[in-house]
C-alpha cells in the first residue's frame, strides 16, 4: 500500500481545475499530467491545479510538474496553482516553478485571475 | 549516398527560416523539426526523429513524419534506421520506398551534422536544467533543514511537528514510504507511518535495529512491510537516542531503487534538526503537564479547604476538637464536626485510597452524600449501606474509603457509632481503661452488598474519646519502628486533663519528634472529645 493520488476535474468555461488529494509523487506527477494533457487535447489553454489536498510533493513529483509548464508554454496556455501549503510553496519558488506558472492563495483569485 | 560538403536541396529560404529559428531560443524545437523535415525529404524516407539517451532509454526529442516511437527503451527497433550521435541518434523510418540513405554515408552530410548540432545543444540545455534543477532541490533540502530548525522555537506541538517532520523527510529523500518512531519506556513506538503499515514497536536494543540504524545492516523484515529499500537513522539528543525516523523506496522515473550514501546523510542531518525540535517540544508538553497538575494541585487543596470545619461546633458540657495535616498539597483524610438536627453531634473521620485531585473528589462526594443521607436516613447501618453503595458507583473500582462516624446524644451521653474498616477509635474513660471502637463493617466502596452494623457507648464524665486516621499510628522513625497505638494511648493517659486544644497540638508535636525528623508519610486526622 502506498499513498495514491486522487484527482477531480472541474471543466469551466474557458478553465479547467485540477484538485489533488494525496502525494505529488512518480505516479501522482503522472496522474496530474495525464489529465492536464487530457484537458489540452480537449482544447482547454487554461488549467488551474489546486492543491489543497496535498501536503507533500517530491522531486520527481516537480519535474513532471515543470514538464507540464513546459508543454503548456509551448502551446501558449497557462497554468497556475493554487491553496498550496506553505511548505510546498516554498518549494515551487525554489525550483523555480512559480516563475513560469503563478501561485494563488486561493481557488477564487485563482479563478478571477486565469478566466478568460 | 556520399556527404558532398553542401547541403543538397536545401533553398536559400529554408536557410533564412533556419537562421531565423536558431536565433529564436523558444524556436529551438521547431529548428530541429524542420531540419528534421529538409533531411527527411533529401533522403526521401517516411519519418526521422531526434532522439536523447538518457538512463539507456532514448527519448524523442523533436520530429518529422508520423510514426516514430516518443521513447525506446535500448535505441533499437527493427523497422527502423539509426544514426549515432554524440549523447543521442537519429532514427528513420524508411517507408514503402526501398530507397534509403546508408548511414555511414548520410553521416557526413551538412544537414546531419546540423542536426547532431542541434542534438548536443539540446543535450547540454537538458544537462544544464537537470544541474540547474538538482542545485535548486539542494536548496530546497537546506530550506528544509532551517526549517526544522526554526520549529525548534516555533513550534512546540509535538503532534503536528511530528507530522512535519515525516513528511519533509519522505518528500526530501523522494521516498514512497516512511515511519518515525519515539523512544519510550526502553522501545521504538510507532509514532506515525506515511504510504502504508509500519511494525507497531521495537525493543530498543534490538540488534538488528541497531545494526540498520547505524548502516551496517539490512532492516528488520517487518519495519515497513512491502517496502524493498529502506533506510533509517536515529534521531539522538545528546543524552541519548529519542527515536528514529525510516524512509522506503526512493523513486525515479522509472520505479524505485536503493538509497544513494548521500541520502544516509542528508536523513541524518535532518535527523539532527529533528531531534532538537522533537526534544524541544517534548519538554514544553512537560511543563505543560507540570503546571496542569500543579493547578489541579492546587484546586484541590481549595475544595478539601472548604470541605474542612472551619472550628469546631460548641457542645455544652463537652470539648471538642479536631486537626487535620495533609502530607502534601492535598491529602485524603477528612473530619467533619456538626450539630445535626434535634441537638445531636456527628463526628466524622475517614481516610480516602489515593491522593490529589482524584482523592479530592471522592472525599467532597463522601461529605455531600454523607450530610444528605444523614438528612433523610437518620444514623444507622441503613445510612451507611446507602452511602456504600453511592460510593461504590461513583468512583473507580479500585478506590475505597475507611472511615469512623460517631453520633452523640450530649445530653445522655450516648454515643453511636459505626467504623467502616477505619482504625479502631480510642475511648479512655475516667478511670484509665481504653475502649476500642472497631464494631461496623468493610470499607466503603468495595462490596457493594455490604452490610454494617452500629454499636452505642456512653460518654461518662471525665471520658475522652479520640478518633485519629492511620498517618497517626503509622508514623515511623529512622529505626522503621511505627508510632503505633500503645504510644498513642500512653500520650492520652499523659495528657488527659490538658485542655483539648493543648493535647490536640501535643499528639502531632509527639508523633513528629517519635519520627525525629523523617517526612510525613501520611495525612495526620485527630478529633478529640471529652465530656466534662
Amino acid at each position: 500500500m502506498t499513498e495514491s493520488l486522487n484527482i477531480t476535474v472541474d471543466r469551466r468555461q474557458g478553465l479547467a481545475v485540477i484538485y489533488t488529494e494525496g502525494y505529488i509523487n512518480n505516479q501522482g506527477g503522472e496522474e496530474i499530467a495525464k489529465a492536464a494533457y487530457k484537458l489540452l487535447d480537449e482544447g482547454y489553454k487554461n488549467i488551474l491545479l489546486n492543491l489543497a489536498g496535498t501536503k507533500i510533493v517530491n522531486s520527481i513529483g516537480i519535474s513532471i510538474l515543470i514538464e507540464i509548464i513546459e508543454k503548456m508554454i509551448e502551446i501558449d496556455g497557462k497554468l497556475g496553482f493554487c491553496c498550496l501549503t506553505p511548505t510546498i510553496e516554498k518549494t515551487f519558488h525554489i525550483m523555480g516553478l512559480a516563475q513560469y506558472a503563478p501561485i494563488y492563495a486561493d481557488e477564487a483569485t485563482a479563478v478571477g485571475q486565469m478566466q478568460p | 549516398m556520399e556527404g558532398t560538403g553542401r547541403a543538397v536541396g536545401v533553398t536559400a529560404q529554408a536557410w533564412d527560416e533556419l537562421l531565423a529559428l536558431s536565433r529564436d531560443e523558444a524556436g529551438e524545437r521547431q529548428m530541429m523539426e524542420r531540419l528534421l523535415d529538409l533531411w527527411r525529404r533529401e533522403h526521401g524516407v517516411e519519418a526521422a526523429g531526434l532522439y536523447l539517451e538518457r538512463a539507456g532509454a532514448f527519448q524523442q526529442e523533436a520530429s518529422a513524419g508520423d510514426g516514430l516511437p516518443l521513447m525506446l527503451d535500448g535505441g533499437r527497433a527493427d523497422h527502423l534506421g539509426s544514426l549515432e550521435f554524440p549523447g543521442g541518434r537519429l532514427l528513420f523510418k524508411r517507408g514503402s520506398s526501398p530507397a534509403g540513405p546508408e548511414p555511414d554515408g548520410a553521416a557526413n552530410e551538412p544537414l546531419t551534422l546540423l542536426l547532431a548540432s542541434a542534438l548536443k545543444s539540446s543535450r547540454l540545455k537538458q544537462d544544464l536544467k537537470e544541474q540547474q534543477f538538482q542545485v535548486n532541490y539542494r536548496v530546497v533540502e537546506l530550506e528544509a533543514l532551517y526549517d526544522v530548525g526554526l520549529a525548534v522555537a516555533s513550534t512546540l506541538d509535538l503532534d503536528r511537528l511530528s507530522e512535519e517532520i515525516l513528511l519533509r523527510a519522505v518528500s526530501l529523500l523522494d521516498a514512497r514510504r516512511g515511519a518515525l518512531y519515539i523512544l519510550e519506556d526502553g522501545r521504538y513506538r510507532l509514532d506515525r507511518t506515511f504510504g502504508g503499515d509500519a511494525a507497531p514497536w521495537f525493543a530498543g536494543g534490538d540488534p538488528e535495529l541497531r545494526r540498520f540504524l547505524s548502516g551496517g545492516g539490512e532492516a528488520p523484515a517487518h519495519l515497513l512491510p512491502g517496502t524493498r529499500y529502506l533506510l533509517g537513522v536515529p534521531i539522538e539528543v545528546e543524552s541519548g537516542p529519542r527515536g528514529l525516523i525510516a524512509v522506503g523506496d526512493k523513486e525515479s522515473r522509472r520505479g524505485v531503487g536503493p538509497f544513494l550514501t548521500s541520502d544516509r546523510r542528508t536523513l541524518s542531518l535532518f535527523a539532527n534538526q529533528a531531534a532538537l525540535a522533537l526534544e524541544n517540544a517534548r519538554l514544553h508538553l512537560q511543563a505543560l503537564e507540570k503546571e496542569r497538575l500543579e493547578r489541579e494541585m492546587h484546586l484541590a487543596a481549595e475544595i478539601q479547604h472548604q470541605i474542612l470545619p472551619k472550628g469546631a461546633p460548641s457542645v455544652p458540657g463537652y470539648e471538642l476538637t479536631g486537626w487535620y495535616r495533609p502530607a502534601r498539597q492535598v491529602g485524603g483524610d477528612y473530619y467533619d464536626l456538626f450539630v445535626r438536627e434535634g441537638g445531636r453531634v456527628g463526628l466524622v473521620v475517614g481516610d480516602v485510597s489515593g491522593k490529589g485531585m482524584p482523592a479530592a473528589l471522592m472525599v467532597s462526594t463522601l461529605h455531600s452524600a454523607l450530610r444528605l443521607l444523614l438528612d433523610q436516613n437518620g444514623f444507622g447501618p441503613a445510612m451507611l449501606e446507602r452511602l456504600n453503595r453511592h460510593i461504590g458507583e461513583s468512583s473507580a473500582s479500585n478506590k475505597f474509603i475507611t472511615m469512623m462516624l460517631a453520633e452523640l446524644n450530649p445530653e445522655t451521653g450516648a454515643l453511636q457509632y459505626m467504623n467502616a474498616g477505619h482504625n479502631p477509635a480510642v475511648l479512655l474513660r475516667s478511670g484509665g481503661a481504653v475502649e476500642e471502637l472497631k464494631a461496623g463493617g468493610v470499607p466503603l466502596g468495595l462490596l457493594p452488598a455490604a452490610r454494617f452494623q452500629s454499636r452505642a457507648v456512653t460518654m461518662e464524665p471525665g471520658d475522652l474519646l479520640c478518633i485519629y486516621s492511620d498517618g497517626i499510628t503509622e508514623a515511623s522513625n529512622p529505626e522503621d519502628e511505627e508510632f503505633g497505638m500503645g504510644r498513642l494511648i500512653d500520650l492520652l493517659r499523659a495528657e488527659r486533663d490538658r485542655p483539648l486544644a493543648d493535647l490536640i497540638e501535643a499528639i502531632p508535636r509527639a508523633v513528629g519528634e517519635f519520627s525525629q525528623g523523617l517526612p510525613q508519610g501520611d495525612d495526620q486526622t485527630l478529633v478529640l472529645l471529652r465530656r466534662d
